[in-house]
């Protein structure tokens, strides 16, 4: 018989690397930047701090591994900063999070992902993550480069020296790795910096991908996001296993005890409802150390059978509609655009919010025949591959958009220049794979991400039906100018008519077709009163749009600082800044 | 030019009642008010059939145009053909579709103001050509529209057409001296003169025009004293016409030998003897309701064995045929009338029974005999095999 041995968490993960976003080199460098970001957000997010991010993201050589190139990405922040002795254990180490199953709608969850990406630089470059950190309490803020250490799963601390560096706090890490760079599309990593600027209206981000210049997107909203209290867990979202797990944590307290203090939505009303449901009554009483697997399961069941409250949406978080109007307008000149935030809901016993963006863009190059651009987001962190599994992809395919006045093939993506963002958050969303690209489609789900579009659809149709109605005016105005003379001269010509008859019907002509195209005027006149009305309703909620300012500053400014960790350095930059007004 | 020889005896003059017709629109602009024109519907919604008269005729259903800012494009693309074939009348010029299309768009080419107008392909130009056929209620051949003679080559030992040219001439033609070539029908049946040189039996219609060859090669019209036609699919004006022609002038007992499907059924023989909902206005004239459909016929497939296919509904064209079939049962007046019960009663067994069975099949039932299949047809009309 083969001996059997036990493997850490590092190592499985290191042999693993493709479940979680770790699949190719294109995907090694879009995972790295997205939780290297996450991190940031949530780290300022948990300590009240409006985010500036400084993101880099260079080739700096050839890859070692075949076709690739090696890559340098920076992220910087001025969030809360990391303890010197923590920082092993962020990056070095797999499952250790501050988040983990806490039922709150934080980006990050378990983990697992910025030690695979530490990984991923150690395995491709032979060293791993770089690390500045400095929190308040410190003099000088600490750099290190982070290992895995996989056999062990811990995180090991080399080259560990301070410095000195001019901010109260903040965390900057630089990785460099094997990967591949692609800018647009599905997977591009502008696609990912775009998608998380419009749902973090309080970020401020400056960027500089490749070649490109820097720029500057600032930020819309001076509000941190509060990320809610979690909630207790509701019994139905749990399986007897967990459950009897659960109750390990309580120690000698009785079961009613318990059940009223572990979990939510339940009170003594429910326990007697329990007992009707077959819950043994003198184990309600007993200790939960002292209960059997069998008395488990019946408790369980009872509870399971009896309907309960559903629980709290209090747990979840939203962009809100007047943030996402104002953010939507830093993707670019929007043309129009309509956002719906739902209230929060339940869906399969967990609360969930939906928030729905459609926008048309002037600028952004998109052609009228292909689909729409497709942004979607899981709390607020940008989901970029299999879109077609995703429940966000099914709610939007099963809307007939034809009725909003947009060409839809059967069941596919509407056409058009449009961007639809739809963001989901929750504190237990159910993902497909544990690199959270797609989130599993459940009918109440989909049914309820279904219904946020519709409200949003129902919306842009305003826009898109006064636009209509314009062309009907204009394409009616320019049919009598065309048409008329041609119609009247060749009925006058087959009956020979003379030059006065012939006068005559082009008057008579263009009386009739102008009460037609008086009736088009109407026609458009009642479309744009409707849209009006709207945003009059929307400018009553704060949904209206303001002037923006894209901030662009010339790579030559900034060339030389990129590479420095910000503010090591003392460099006035120069910033070019052009104003933009959207109408 | 001489003036074309035409088609019916015409109880309207084209050139008139155009003329009228303009300055009737004319007057209304005159007055501000809006011109309508009106055309005869051409749809099942609008056809209705006699078993009596055996053809499907026209209903009272019109299709209204009236000036709007919607319909003017409409209305001077109808002015602007309806003026080309005018003067196509006076001089007796003759196109097809096709040619007027390209006409169209010279005219246009040469003047700038009329560019609006410009077909971006023929259909839209077909659609006026129709209209103004509809509206005056005449033939597409009487505004010297015509189209090309496809189909209906036709073999037979017996038969001689007089032909009356343009000019008045005649030309005697004897289909026996024509060797292996067939006879090619002219879409102007109304030119044409039938005499039978010996009594003529039948006159068979064949769907198939390669089928139609084989018979006549193995010397089906040498043995029997008849007519054979190929309809090549679906009857084109000329076959239909010529097939009308055949029923006025010799009254002999006409079959039509084809597939067993919804397709042949509906669009091919019905065609043949009813005439379509497309062409109401003309069914009169270019319908014989005297042909029986000889086959082949569900019975047929169970007495000879014959091979036959599984109607795949995964093909969009069958299914269509199918859903066609089945909506035929519900609004088409030939399938609807009682005297039409068996023929109907066939599209019910196709529909249940989802199956299609050739013409060709004959073939099999004795792969060594060459003229099997005639002596089948000749034993299915000495049976009185057919409907």
């Amino acid at each position: 018989m083969s001996k059997i041995t036990k493997s850490s968490t590092a190592e499985y993960f290191a042999k693993n690397l493709q479940q979680v976003g770790f699949s190719s080199p294109l995907k090694a460098v879009l995972t790295t930047l997205k939780e290297a970001v996450d991190n940031s957000l949530d780290a300022c997010e948990s300590a009240g701090i409006l985010p500036d991010l400084l993101v880099e993201i260079a080739k700096v050589g050839i890859g070692s591994t075949k076709n690739t190139d090696l890559i340098r990405i920076v992220v910087e922040d001025n969030g809360p900063g990391i303890d010197s002795e923590d920082i092993a254990k962020v990056y070095g180490e797999y499952l250790a999070s501050s988040k983990f199953g806490r039922g709150q709608c934080s980006r990050g969850q378990q983990g697992i992902g910025i030690s695979a990406a530490t990984t991923w630089a150690q395995m491709t470059n032979a060293r791993g993550v770089n690390v500045i950190s400095k929190t308040k309490k410190m003099r000088k803020a600490m750099s290190a480069q982070v290992d895995v250490d996989i056999k062990s799963n811990t995180g090991i601390l080399k080259k560990k020296e301070t410095l000195d560096w001019d901010r109260d706090c903040g965390t900057r890490v630089e990785f460099i790795l094997d990967g591949r760079i692609q800018l647009n599309g599905d997977g591009g990593l502008l696609t990912y910096i775009e998608g998380t600027v419009l749902v973090n209206p309080h970020l401020t981000m400056t960027y500089k991908l490749v070649e490109n210049d820097f720029v500057t997107v600032n930020r819309v909203s001076t509000e941190v996001p509060e990320i809610p209290e979690a909630t207790l867990p509701h019994p139905h979202t749990f399986k007897l296993g967990e459950f009897i797990t659960h109750s390990t944590l309580f120690g000698k307290t009785t079961l009613s005890k318990f059940l009223k203090t572990g979990f939510s939505r339940i009170s003594d009303q429910s326990i007697s409802d329990f007992v009707k449901q077959g819950m043994p009554k003198n184990l309600i009483e007993k200790s939960v150390s002292s209960l059997s697997e069998e008395d488990f399961k019946k408790a369980f069941m009872a509870v399971q059978a009896t309907n309960l409250m559903p629980p709290s949406t209090k747990s979840v978080l939203t962009v809100g509609e007047e943030a996402l109007s104002k953010s939507i307008t830093r993707l670019g000149e929007v043309d129009f655009f309509a956002v719906v935030t739902r209230k929060p809901c339940i869906c399969d016993f967990k609360p969930v919010v939906v928030e729905v963006a459609l926008a048309r863009f002037k600028d952004r190059h998109q052609t009228g025949d292909s689909s729409v651009q497709l942004l979607r987001f899981a709390n607020r962190v940008p989901l970029q591959f299999d879109k077609s599994g995703c429940a966000i992809t099914w709610a939007i395919e099963s809307v007939n958009w034809k009725a909003y006045g947009l060409q839809q093939p059967k069941d596919s993506l509407p056409l058009g220049p449009y961007i639809f963002a739809i963001s989901i958050v929750s504190p237990f969303i159910k993902f497909k794979n544990a690199s959270k690209e797609t989130i599993d489609a459940s009918d109440e789900l989909v049914s309820e991400i279904r219904l946020a579009l519709i409200q949003a659809g129902q919306k842009l149709s305003r826009h898109i039906r006064k636009e209509v109605k314009e062309a009907d005016l204009e394409r009616k105005l320019a049919h009598i100018e065309q048409f008329g003379p041609i119609l009247v001269e060749c009925l006058a010509r087959i009956v020979n008519a003379p030059e006065a008859r012939k006068k005559r019907a082009e008057e008579g002509l263009r009386k009739l077709l102008g009460r037609d195209s008086e009736e088009a005027i109407a026609d458009l006149e009642a479309a744009e009163s409707k849209l009006l009305e709207q945003k009059i309703r929307e400018k009553k909620k704060g949904v209206g749009r303001d002037e923006i300012e894209i901030d662009i500053i010339s790579s030559s400014d900034l060339v030389e600082e990129a590479s420095q960790p910000q503010g090591t350095k003392k460099t006035t930059t120069t910033k070019k800044t052009t104003s933009k007004k959207s109408t | 030019m001489a003036k074309l020889l035409s088609i019916r005896d015409l109880k309207i003059d084209i050139p008139k009642e155009a003329l009228l017709l303009a300055d009737k629109m004319l007057k209304d602009l005159e007055s501000s008010k809006r011109p309508v024109l009106e055309a005869v519907k051409t749809s099942l919604d609008n056809s209705l059939y006699n078993s009596k008269l055996g053809y499907l005729t026209p209903g009272d259903k019109v299709v209204r145009t009236e000036l709007n800012v919607s319909s003017v494009q409409k209305l001077a693309r109808v002015v602007f053909v309806l003026e080309i074939l005018l003067r196509n009348l006076e001089i007796g010029s003759v196109n097809t579709k096709r040619e007027l299309y390209y006409m169209c768009k010279g005219l246009i080419k040469g003047n700038s103001r009329l560019r609006a107008l410009d077909f971006d392909d023929q259909p839209e130009s077909d659609a006026i050509i129709d209209f103004i056929g509809d509206m005056l209620e005449v033939y597409r051949e009487e505004l010297n529209c015509f189209a090309n003679d496809r189909g209906g080559q036709t073999y037979s030992q017996q038969l001689v057409v007089t032909e009356t040219m343009p000019d008045g001439d005649k030309a005697i033609v004897d289909l026996s001296s024509l060797g292996t070539s067939p006879f090619q029908p002219k879409n102007k049946p109304q030119a044409l003169r039938l005499k039978a040189k010996k009594k003529i039996d039948f006159c068979l219609i064949v769907e198939s025009e390669g089928t139609a060859n084989t018979l006549v090669t193995m010397g089906f019209t040498k043995r029997n004293n008849c007519i054979v036609m190929g309809a090549q699919g679906v009857p084109s004006n000329a076959v239909r016409g010529w097939s009308k022609l055949i029923q006025d002038e010799l009254d002999v007992p006409m079959y039509f030998f084809g597939d067993l499907d919804a397709y042949t059924m509906q669009n091919i023989f019905r065609t043949l003897k009813a005439g379509s909902a497309a062409s109401l206005i003309r069914n009169s004239d270019f319908s014989a309701p005297n042909v029986k459909f000889l086959g082949v016929l569900p019975e047929d497939v169970k007495t000879y064995d014959l091979p036959h296919y599984k109607v795949r509904e995964s093909d969009p064209v069958e299914a269509r045929a199918l859903k066609k079939a089945k909506d035929a049962l519900e609004n088409d007046p030939f399938f609807l009338d009682k005297k039409n019960k068996k023929l109907s009663d066939i599209l019910r067994w196709l529909i249940k029974e989802k199956i299609r069975c050739e013409q060709q099949s004959f073939f099999s039932v004795d792969p060594r005999d060459p003229i099997k299949t005639e002596k089948i047809i000749l034993e299915k009309i000495k049976r009185g095999s057919y409907i």
